[in-house]
């Protein structure tokens, strides 16, 4: 229930696994979570308030989504395999880091902005229609951009945070800087938790 | 004219209020840039001389986006102190001296993607593989429903599709002015023709057709529907029509199957 997707959404929502595994689910999550610790997985618990397309359960309880997710995380070697461009991922982490600063809301101009600046403003306008249609961010009614269902899963924002508020410019810390061309050459990140091989390839987009 | 001055600049104050609220809580600006007492006193100043209803809402609403500005101060000061403040202007500072490389790394570190399988399982292949096989083809299903040799595709005439009813022949107003001439020539000199010898057709379904449409003419004063006793007359009119004229009494009148009888010609 867990790990297939059905639907947009990935995951099981509390009253799902309530029917399926009776009263006592969270003990077998919380056994599930054992097991999965040795695939370096675990199960993540979203409360429903964070999560706008969700329903309150069907007896009234208070709805959670239960998800497995990576309990570690990627180095650039793996992340290659996700498909995702180093465009996307720079893109994510400055969407993020503006919207969590502006407390979780943000002008979707000044979004595209920022991203702009790094990847370009065409590019810009089609990573946030992605980030939009993959759950990372979400539109409210007034049109404004906040933090989506997916952010809430995947994305430690705490860390992310304390990242780049620690972070130092670029000059700084890269000595001999590498010129960053579409095609990616192999490149050398430094962050100053650990330092990351960054060895991105320009790979097919997996938006949408 | 004293007074009258101070309401339109009163009003625009409170409009400028408003807009600098709105701005505020749409993330244009900090919310602690406004000055709550001074946006209060403003508002006190001005509360005496309201007295039309528009001035009233125009004040209360003028409170209302001040108070969702208070709201947003206190979730400010609440995000202040927890562990993911920080700056706004600085963040868009780091970020715009970070490289995309760095940025990506970052994102690294924080990120612990969902798992998600869209694979099939063994089962429901199997399951999808027996309906497959068990599936009889299109032509013999469609053979069930006994629906007779394919149509070969054709086109057709806009009087075809009248027929068929898809399409109106006429267009209903038209018709509606058709058939009030048909009554005027046959009310003859009397002025008025009994409602049935009039509405009365070849089959039962145009009968039901012609009650509708006289039913219009009737609501839309192009005819005058006069009862009496057990008799009904329509007399028709002459333009220009009104709705007004059209008749504010609903009058039911069974149409029994029996009782048509084919019109005389």
């Amino acid at each position: 229930m867990l790990f297939f997707k059905r639907g947009r959404v990935p995951g099981a929502r509390s009253w799902e696994l309530k029917t399926g595994l009776g009263k006592e689910y969270p003990k077998v999550l919380a056994q599930l979570d054992e097991a999965l610790k040795d695939l370096d997985l675990e199960v993540k618990k979203v409360e429903s308030q964070t999560l706008s397309d969700y329903k309150p359960g069907p007896d009234g309880e208070e709805e959670m989504r239960y998800f497995v997710r990576l309990k570690g995380t990627l180095t650039p070697k793996e992340a290659r395999m996700t498909g995702w461009r180093i465009d996307n991922l720079a893109a994510l982490a400055a969407c993020m880091s503006l919207i969590v600063s502006k407390q979780g809301k943000s002008e979707r101009k000044e979004l595209e902005h920022i991203i702009g600046e790094k990847v370009g403003r065409w590019r810009a306008l089609t990573l946030t229609d992605a980030f939009l249609r993959s759950g990372y961010l979400e539109e409210d009614e007034e049109g404004l951009m906040k933090i989506g269902w997916r952010t809430r899963a995947e994305l430690d924002l705490e860390s992310l945070m304390m990242l780049i508020a620690e972070s130092k410019p670029k000059g700084a810390i890269v000595e001999e800087p590498v010129e960053v061309s579409e095609s990616a050459e192999p490149l050398e990140v430094e962050g100053p938790a650990e330092t990351v091989e960054a060895e991105f390839e320009d790979q097919a987009s997996t938006e949408g | 004219m004293a007074e009258k001055t101070g309401k339109v600049s009163g009003r625009r104050e409170l409009e400028e209020l408003i807009q600098t609220c709105v701005s505020i809580e749409n993330r244009q600006f900090n919310p602690f840039l406004l000055d709550i007492s001074e946006a209060l006193r403003i508002i006190r100043r001005h509360a005496g001389s309201w007295k039309t209803l528009g001035d009233n809402l125009l004040d209360m609403r003028a409170i209302t986006s001040l108070a969702r500005v208070v709201g947003l101060q206190s979730a400010n000061l609440r995000f202040q102190s927890s562990s993911l403040f920080v700056d706004p202007g600085m963040v868009k500072q780091k970020v715009e001296s970070m490289s995309r490389e760095q940025l990506a790394g970052f994102l690294l570190l924080s990120w612990h993607p969902v798992v998600e399988l869209e694979q099939l399982t063994e089962a429901s292949t199997k399951e999808a593989l027996d309906y497959w096989q068990k599936m009889l083809s299109f032509f013999e299903r469609r053979k069930r429903l006994q629906p007779g040799p394919f149509d070969s595709p054709g086109a057709m005439d806009t009087p075809e599709l009248a027929r068929m009813r898809v399409l109106e022949e006429k267009a209903f107003g038209r018709r509606l002015e058709d058939l009030r001439r048909e009554m005027k020539e046959q009310v003859g000199e009397e002025g008025r023709i009994d409602y049935w010898t009039f509405v009365r057709a070849k089959s039962f379904a145009d009968t039901v057709l012609r009650a509708q449409m006289v039913s219009f003419l009737v609501s839309y004063g192009m005819a005058m529907l006069e009862k009496k006793r057990e008799k009904m007359f329509l007399i028709p009119r002459d333009p220009p029509f009104s709705t007004g004229q059209g008749s504010p009494l609903s009058l039911p009148i069974p149409i029994p199957m029996e009782g048509v009888a084919p019109r005389a010609k």
